[in-house]
């Protein structure tokens, strides 16, 4: 399980440990509010995020009702975390996975199509992945400690946060590499945000997600069905 | 956490509920075998690169094999920390800068010897105050770049000011140089695959002896991968390699020949789309698709088309006597990225499920 750097609730973002999954919580529910539809019943997508704080505000929005996972194990943890109305996405083929389904008795399992998905597209400009300089080994290139077990490749490369002039690739595993132009400069320590290409991939690398607001740490949730295939 | 079904009786691979991370017992211990056969009678050592397995157990085999130098190297300060009970001595492969990161690396250094690679003066100066601070000596190497463009010094000249900086350095001890290698053919012989890895290898070596020409002892040379395992062994100036894919091994070295795929991701058909293409249960987050989709190991005559976070598409002539629910094994092309992504491995022995090997660094990214 991931071990960063237990920092309290107050810290700046920049002096948390590198690298973390970071939400930006206004952004998050800037989005939310605006793109929930109180008239268009719905479940929400929480496969996508396997976090259960993080639903808890999805559910709590007009028009969100239940949520909706990709496995038997996802939809454990969820019901296990209280939720209690939830659909599996993936068709079960085995007589056991139908055992577990009948063993969460305390929730509604939903194994058909019923009401619309949402919330994948809430997180749009909300969540990073923060990454130090740990060396400037050439003119124009920087590492950084968060590669592909940090942001993913599974969709491409992740994009740096703020400097668009500057190409970021992940495609190592443990090692981020920014190439920057002359008029720009990198420095050992720097602190950045990569964009994950893919949002569902990032959650799937991280155990926590460090929720923030106006840059400082507000809770530390974890994602707990990470990981439950 | 992954559920990987239930636990303390047999189980045949084909009751697996999936999808599940398969690592295949005996193929695990004939590619631990290969190594400790090869340094048996040798004077170079194999330093366990833990970020490939992530497993204290696999590593306790590794050690109780042979061949190895009774310590670990691992890529980030919180991975070593899953092993520092086990390892005799570590070697952060990777450069560690910041107060914290390197409060927390003294720490490490207070329990088990602990080193770490540099390439810059800043660094070198954070860790000395840092193991000053904590009252620990923290050892030392260079990263010398050889063919990966990532950490390492550039030239011999500033690996050579970079030695001289740590001698120097208050509670560091500098014990040598380091470098990774990577291929540059897809598909070399035996031959390219030596003239390659040779030429790697001379860089670093040219390092060590320029160092020493300006009068450092240099005690540690630590290079070399599973691609260059038996490469580096026929060279006396290496005194260990870093070796981890040869673990579980991962398609782009099949080539190689001497080690057998020892993980494998299970999954079940689900759905049929049409007559020729199936969907199974292995979304891309349980196996990661950093440099291409995987391969399909079997059944045979099957190809992996597509695959998303609700499935992978099988297709080809295998998939028409596929029914729903029929088990299907995959193969990585990038095998630490793959275990990365599971809590652990179910251990598999002609069939039957025999032990589970928690994969504990798993995550451990910081």
């Amino acid at each position: 399980m991931q071990q960063p750097i237990e920092k309290p609730v107050g810290t700046p973002v920049d002096e948390l440990d590198t690298p973390v999954l970071l939400l930006d919580l206004a952004t998050f529910e800037a989005n939310a509010s605006r793109l929930a539809d109180p008239a268009r019943p719905a479940r929400a997508e929480a496969w996508v995020h396997k976090t259960p704080a993080i639903a808890k505000v999805q559910v709590a929005l007009p028009g969100v009702s239940g949520i909706a996972v990709r496995s038997v194990a996802e939809a454990e943890i969820f019901a296990a975390a209280g939720f209690d109305d939830i659909r599996i996405l993936r068709p079960l083929v085995t007589p056991k996975s139908h055992r577990r389904v009948e063993a969460i008795a305390t929730s509604k399992v939903v194994l058909e199509a019923d009401r619309p998905l949402v919330g994948a597209d809430w997180f749009e400009g909300a969540v990073t992945v923060s990454a130090r300089v740990v060396g400037v080994p050439e003119p124009g290139r920087a590492i950084l400690d968060a590669g592909q077990k940090a942001v993913g490749r599974d969709f491409g490369d992740p994009r740096l946060l703020g400097r668009t002039h500057c190409t970021a690739w992940a495609g190592s595993a443990e090692h981020g590499v920014v190439s920057f132009p002359a008029d720009d400069s990198f420095a050992i320590g720097d602190w950045l945000q990569l964009v994950p290409a893919d949002l569902a991939t990032a959650f799937a690398l991280h155990d926590f997600v460090h929720a923030t607001r106006n840059d400082v740490l507000e809770a530390v949730w974890p994602i707990a069905a990470r990981g439950a295939f | 956490m992954a559920d990987c079904g239930p636990r303390g009786f047999l189980m045949r691979v084909s009751e697996v509920e999936t999808p599940a991370l398969i690592i295949d017992l005996d193929a695990l211990r004939h590619n631990i075998g290969v190594i400790a056969e090869c340094y048996r009678d040798k004077s170079i050592r194999l330093r366990p690169h833990v970020k490939n397995h992530k497993s204290p157990r696999i590593l306790s085999m590794q050690m109780a094999a042979g061949g190895t130098v009774g310590g670990i190297c691992a890529a980030k300060v919180s991975e070593a920390e899953a092993f520092a009970e086990l390892a005799g001595n570590v070697l952060i492969a990777n450069q560690v800068v910041g107060e914290d990161k390197i409060a927390r690396l003294a720490t490490l250094a207070s329990r088990v010897d602990t080193t770490v690679a540099v390439d810059a003066g800043v660094q070198v100066e954070q860790l000395s105050q840092g193991a000053q601070k904590a009252d620990v000596v923290l050892g030392v190497v260079i990263e010398v770049d050889t063919s990966m463009g990532r950490g390492g010094v550039r030239t011999t000249q500033q690996a050579v000011a970079l030695a001289q900086q740590a001698m120097r350095a208050p509670n560091l001890r500098f014990r040598g140089v380091m470098s990774h290698q990577v291929p540059q053919s897809r598909q070399p012989s035996r031959e390219q695959r030596f003239a390659e890895g040779n030429r790697w290898i001379a860089r670093v070596l040219a390092v060590k002896q320029a160092i020493e020409e300006a009068g450092i002892p240099v005690e540690l040379v630590s290079t070399g991968e599973s691609w260059t395992y038996d490469v580096a062994a026929e060279n006396p100036a290496v005194d260990e390699i870093q070796g981890g894919t040869y673990i579980v091994m991962e398609v782009p070295y099949a080539y190689m020949g001497q080690f057998r795929f020892a993980a494998r991701v299970m999954g079940r058909v689900v759905r049929r789309l049409d007559a020729s293409k199936v969907v199974g249960d292995v979304p891309v987050d349980a196996i990661g698709a950093p440099n291409g989709v995987p391969t399909v190991d079997s059944p045979e005559h099957i190809e992996v088309e597509s695959i998303d976070h609700h499935g992978v598409v099988l297709s080809g002539d295998g998939v028409a006597t596929l029914s729903i629910g029929d088990p299907f094994f995959l193969l990585t092309h990038q095998q630490d990225v793959t275990i990365n992504r599971w809590d652990r491995y179910l251990g598999v022995r002609n069939g039957i499920v025999e032990t589970v090997i928690e994969a504990t660094a798993r995550g451990c990214i910081n």
